[in-house]
């Protein structure tokens, strides 16, 4: 066997499966007190709304629920080949919903304080939400994100895991700030609540929140996981200008400029008009984060490509399984032909198979010989589970359209 | 099979230094949400900035409140911060300020309001301009919107005759969030 053809890939630290609760990182108890704190504040204010309005309350939850668990997942899955730990996700979720919100709240309120005085209270009327929710929001969300990666440090290993903790964070946000705005805003009423719905989630949902902290997470992951590969600067700059994109985001969004929400809503053409202008402001940072997730996608399969092209042949790993493993469309493609001819077990052990064989990459990535007792042992579980695989009935007649080597 | 040379890898950071960076984190969370008062604090008094109804009523609004809507019978204006809102309406008046108080009750909350509860009691209170007003508290549904209402009503009429009005109002609960704010913009209020 070769010395494997990784020279001048830079390593990296994938395959370690984490958890939020790492109590020996001071970041978890920094996260956790934090946490628990705002945690105290929100459930009041959620209490107050209750009280106002029970139907609206529960309504509110009810649809942001339908609205909030589909995206939950379609980021959650946007990572396509190696998940982050649910607690680590979640985490970041509670820390936007919960710290994120409850922060902003008090300090939005203390920046305004500031424009006011600087600039009088008829600018500040017209442009205190611009200049300081961006920046405050997009600073506190984010710092949850720096906190997930403190707290584990080896589960942030490329640009999408950046994207995923900051849009889960972004989704916690946006979520509770919804409740807010449906029962304070709208009235709470259950009409109230479902113009709420429409204007902020139908309306505006793919533009707000999860974006911003999505861009602001890949900025992070870049700057933490590309050391060595390139300069500290170029790395700041990267990090800070997607921050700064996100700020812009925010800050286009609750400006008076390009607006072109109709200021009443009476008859179906303003209604009609409300989507359109939202998707004015909001449409350009969508289009710019679809190309930069894009972007990270197509690194996260080079590096795939990369850290497995020596371990093809091996009985590991065939060439025709790794262009499977490249697609997760084929994929999926080729689980669902394993269930049709050989059964549900034998579609998840290919699953698993699969899952091992990405695993193989990340091991083979962490170290530098061919023959490090890991690399074996992870080599070893793969040739053993696609012979297990192909020991049941009708397994070895999908091999070849499963591109399982028989 | 032939094996390259192990890259010494640099030596794990002493555990110790794994502080710095929470305590950045816990120092940069501390001056976003403390700083904005801190610097509000050395900026001084608002910078003034009025917002004028009518010919003899100047408001000023407080951080955070914005003019969201401006009437024209009787002339009036609303401000908001979100939750908390106040209407300010001016009209020539020759009465004294429980009469405006009861005219506005009986013109603009009663035609409005699918149900209504007023205090009973007039309080007595200082408004803008070294002048003194009549207020009541109201509770109630008013339009389309199903979640109640809480509000109060400060009516006080100048030597000039200029009748003022201000409804401080809130959905019901949070009208406590708000209340410093409007009475500081009713005391500020200047009343030609």
């Amino acid at each position: 066997m070769s010395t494997p053809a990784l020279t001048g890939v830079p390593r990296r630290r994938w395959g370690r499966r984490g958890t939020l609760f790492r109590w020996r990182e001071p970041a978890f108890w920094l996260f956790s007190v934090i946490v628990v704190l705002s945690a105290i504040v929100s459930w009041l204010q959620q209490q107050v709304f209750q009280q106002l309005s029970p139907g609206g309350w529960a309504l509110s939850w009810g649809l942001l629920l339908v609205y909030g668990l589909p995206l939950f997942l379609a980021i959650y899955f946007l990572d396509l080949y190696e998940r982050e730990p649910i607690s680590l996700v979640l985490g970041a979720l509670v820390w936007g919903a919960v710290a994120a919100t409850v922060l902003s709240g008090i300090a939005n309120e203390g920046w305004g304080l500031v424009v006011s005085r600087l600039g009088g209270p008829a600018f500040a009327a017209t442009w205190t939400a611009a200049l300081t929710a961006p920046f405050v929001e997009e600073t506190l969300k984010a710092l949850g994100v720096v906190l997930i990666y403190l707290i584990a440090r080896d589960e942030m290993d490329d640009m999408m895991d950046g994207f995923v903790y900051g849009a889960m964070c972004g989704l916690g946000f946006a979520i509770v700030e919804d409740v807010f705005y449906f029962i304070a805003i709208f009235g709470g009423s259950p009409g109230g609540v479902l113009a709420g719905f429409y204007v902020r989630v139908v309306s505006s949902g793919l533009y707000g929140h999860v974006l911003y902290t999505g861009l602001a997470g890949i900025g992070i992951a870049y700057f933490v996981t590309r050391r060595g590969e390139v300069s500290t600067t170029r790395r700041f700059l990267v990090a800070f200008g997607l921050f700064a994109a996100a700020v812009a985001g925010h800050f286009l969004w609750n400006s008076p400029l390009l607006n072109f929400f109709p200021t009443r809503v009476e008859d179906v053409g303003d209604w009609l008009a409300i989507p359109l202008a939202a998707a004015i402001k909001g449409l350009p940072l969508l289009l710019f984060v679809v190309v930069i997730v894009r972007l990270a996608h197509r690194r996260e399969r080079f590096w795939l490509e990369s850290a497995l092209s020596s371990e093809v042949g091996t009985p590991a790993l065939s060439a025709a399984e790794l262009q499977v493993l490249l697609e997760p469309r084929t994929r999926r493609r080729s689980r669902r032909e394993m269930r049709r001819r050989a059964g549900e077990t034998a579609a998840r052990l290919l699953k698993r198979l699969q899952r091992e064989q990405v695993n193989l990459a990340m091991v083979r990535a962490r170290t530098y010989v061919d023959d490090a007792p890991e690399l074996v042992r992870q080599r070893e579980l793969c040739r053993s589970l696609r012979g297990a695989l192909l020991a049941m009935p009708g397994a070895a007649s999908a091999a070849s359209e499963t591109a399982v080597p028989g | 099979m032939s094996a390259v040379e192990p890259i010494p890898l640099p030596a794990a950071p002493p555990r110790d230094r794994r502080w710095f960076p929470v305590v950045g984190v816990a120092a940069l969370i501390v001056a976003v949400v403390s700083g904005g008062y801190l610097v509000a604090d050395a900026l001084g008094e608002p910078a003034a900035g009025t917002i004028d109804v009518g010919e003899a009523v100047r408001v000023t609004p407080q951080p955070g409140w914005e003019l969201v809507e401006r009437f024209q019978s009787p002339v009036g204006i609303r401000l908001t911060n979100g939750s908390g809102n106040l209407d300010v309406a001016t009209t020539p008046f020759t009465g004294t300020d429980i009469d405006l108080l009861v005219d506005y009750v009986e013109s603009v909350l009663e035609p409005d309001a699918k149900q209504l509860q007023v205090s009973g009691d007039v309080e007595a209170v200082p408004v803008g301009s070294g002048l003194t007003g009549a207020r009541i508290a109201y509770v109630g549904l008013f339009g389309d919107v199903q979640a109640p209402i809480e509000g109060t009503v400060t009516a006080t009429v100048s030597p000039t005759g200029s009748g003022v009005v201000f409804d401080g109002w809130a959905p019901q609960g949070q009208l406590r969030f708000a209340a410093d704010d409007i009475e500081a913009m009713i005391r500020s209020t200047e009343i030609a």
